[in-house]
């Protein structure tokens, strides 16, 4: 365990000494909440038609959320694009020569991806429950859970599809940020599933990240009704997590000697 | 660039429509011609990416020893910068008159030029922070994402003035309004989409605010450039 931790920290320390890109994240998201947010709020219209009666759209609230839950995904994109980023570098061969076994080097990729994710959720995470308000400690420790094991999954997407680098960098850069445009616009991180045309809905519903802000913000206290049913979101951020970190385990072990960055 | 369009063809048809049946205001109408001026304002930043590899990789070792003064590297670097960034937003252009029909297509070529010094400016903005970044370089990004952010969110490319106005302090209101991107939207919107004829005035309010970035810009990227020259490193 020590060498585990050992090699997180080995990882992590740049990122730390000095600080600059998690207080950006802090910053942007600030900016984003405190300007965006607050006056394309202003925009929406409080008690839509669309939404069962009674019910409100506190568009700033829901935002939020949505800002956080893109934020976790982009964390987790970031493990991903780190283990190219070690293989182009020519790190990946030295880790690779350490005494450690492939699914221990996994284990340290998964561990690093979940202490930045902590790092620089801590802040955002913290400002959303302030906008919130009326929060319990389970709530929060679930939604917590919920967020990482979100994480773990997008993390365990991108590590698998970090193989594509080993044959096209720039393809692989391509692919990543078109997938990441298009996992974030077609799912309800930005608005309800409600909202969205037919064609696109059905796309939405492809999206984990549709599945983990609908949770996250069940959790947090929005109406249920304006939400997907929890036990599918459940079912659908375990199985991502469980499938796409098997994946790359898998890869990790069988895939991974002597491969170059192109 | 490929990348970029798929960001931005994403907000047009896809967050535009969606938020359209959110909004009072029709937001497709509003939104997708502000969405060819933040294309613009991305391809724009693309040049303070390759200032900084060039410092990074040593490309601008070369280039100061081509038979090319510093201000013409400069000069050279913003200009294609600016051109590449009116390609670019041009492709979105030709999109969004597609999607929203443009009532005065003939307004856009009075309106070319002063994009392109508006993209001349973003780029400077963007060189400026590689030549501020470039000793730490792994910076780069993180300033330029920090000013990107600000200077989308305080400009009136996501949502109208009256908004602004009804939430902000007078001061911030200004900045928005003074902003070269809300005003390179707001020509964007009432003279090529809703047809109105165009005001000069509008004109030169987004030449005499775009032409301080390219001229601070300019300054600090030949600042840099200069002390590479003289001391051999930055």
């Amino acid at each position: 365990m020590s060498k585990v931790i050992r090699l997180v920290w080995f990882d992590l320390k740049p990122q730390l000494t000095p600080p600059v890109w998690i207080v950006m994240q802090w910053v942007v998201f600030s900016i984003q909440i405190l300007i965006y947010g607050t006056l394309i709020s202003q925009l929406v219209i409080p008690q839509p038609p669309q939404f069962p009666p009674g019910v409100n759209f506190d568009y700033l609230k829901f935002y939020a959320v949505g800002l956080v839950v893109m934020m976790t995904f982009e964390i987790g994109s970031h493990t991903g694009r780190h283990f190219v980023e070690h293989a182009h570098e020519g790190r990946l061969p030295y880790l690779l020569s350490l005494p450690i076994s492939r699914s221990t080097l996994f284990f340290v990729i998964a561990l690093q991806g979940g202490a930045e994710l902590a790092l620089m959720l801590t802040v955002p995470l913290a400002f959303t429950m302030v906008i919130l308000g009326n929060l319990t400690i389970i709530s929060v420790a679930a939604c917590v859970f919920t967020l990482f094991w979100l994480g773990f999954g997008v993390a365990g997407l991108m590590l698998g599809l970090s193989f594509i680098a080993f044959k096209s960098s720039d393809f692989y850069t391509a692919i990543v940020t078109g997938l990441s445009t298009v996992i974030i616009r077609f799912s309800t991180v930005l608005y309800p599933l409600i909202f969205l045309p037919a064609s696109y809905a059905g796309a939405a519903l492809l999206s984990p990240l549709t599945y983990g802000s609908d949770l996250v913000r069940l959790l947090l206290g929005f109406d249920p009704s304006i939400l997907l049913d929890p036990r599918i979101a459940v079912a659908v951020l375990t199985a991502l997590a469980v499938s796409t970190l098997g994946l790359g385990l898998v890869l990790m072990q069988r895939l991974v000697e002597g491969v170059k960055s192109a | 660039m490929a990348v970029l369009l798929s960001l931005n063809l994403s907000d047009m048809l896809v967050v535009a429509l969606v938020y359209k049946n959110m909004m009072r205001i029709d937001y497709m109408k509003y939104f997708v011609p502000a969405v060819v001026v933040m294309g613009l304002f991305a391809a724009s930043l693309d040049t303070g990416r390759r200032i900084w590899l060039a410092f990074r990789e040593g490309v601008v070792q070369y280039e100061l020893s081509l038979p090319i003064s510093t201000n013409g590297i400069v000069i050279a670097y913003l200009l294609a910068g600016g051109l590449a960034a009116m390609v670019y937003s041009s492709s979105l252009l030709l999109i969004a008159m597609i999607v929203l029909p443009a009532q005065a297509i003939w307004s856009v070529v009075m309106l070319l030029p002063c994009l392109f010094v508006l993209a001349t400016g973003l780029a400077g903005i963007s060189a400026a922070f590689a030549a501020l970044a470039s000793t730490r370089g792994e910076f780069f990004f993180a300033y330029q994402q920090i000013v990107q952010v600000g200077l989308l969110t305080l400009s009136t490319v996501p949502y109208p003035i009256d908004v602004v106005k009804n939430v902000f302090p007078p001061f911030l209101t200004a900045i928005v309004s003074a902003n070269p991107l809300s005003q390179a939207a707001d020509a964007m919107r009432k003279f090529t989409f809703a047809g109105n004829p165009i005001e000069l005035s509008a004109l030169l309010g987004i030449l005499l605010s775009s032409i301080p970035f390219t001229i601070v810009g300019a300054l600090a990227y030949s600042t840099a450039l200069h002390r590479l020259r003289v001391k051999g490193k930055l």
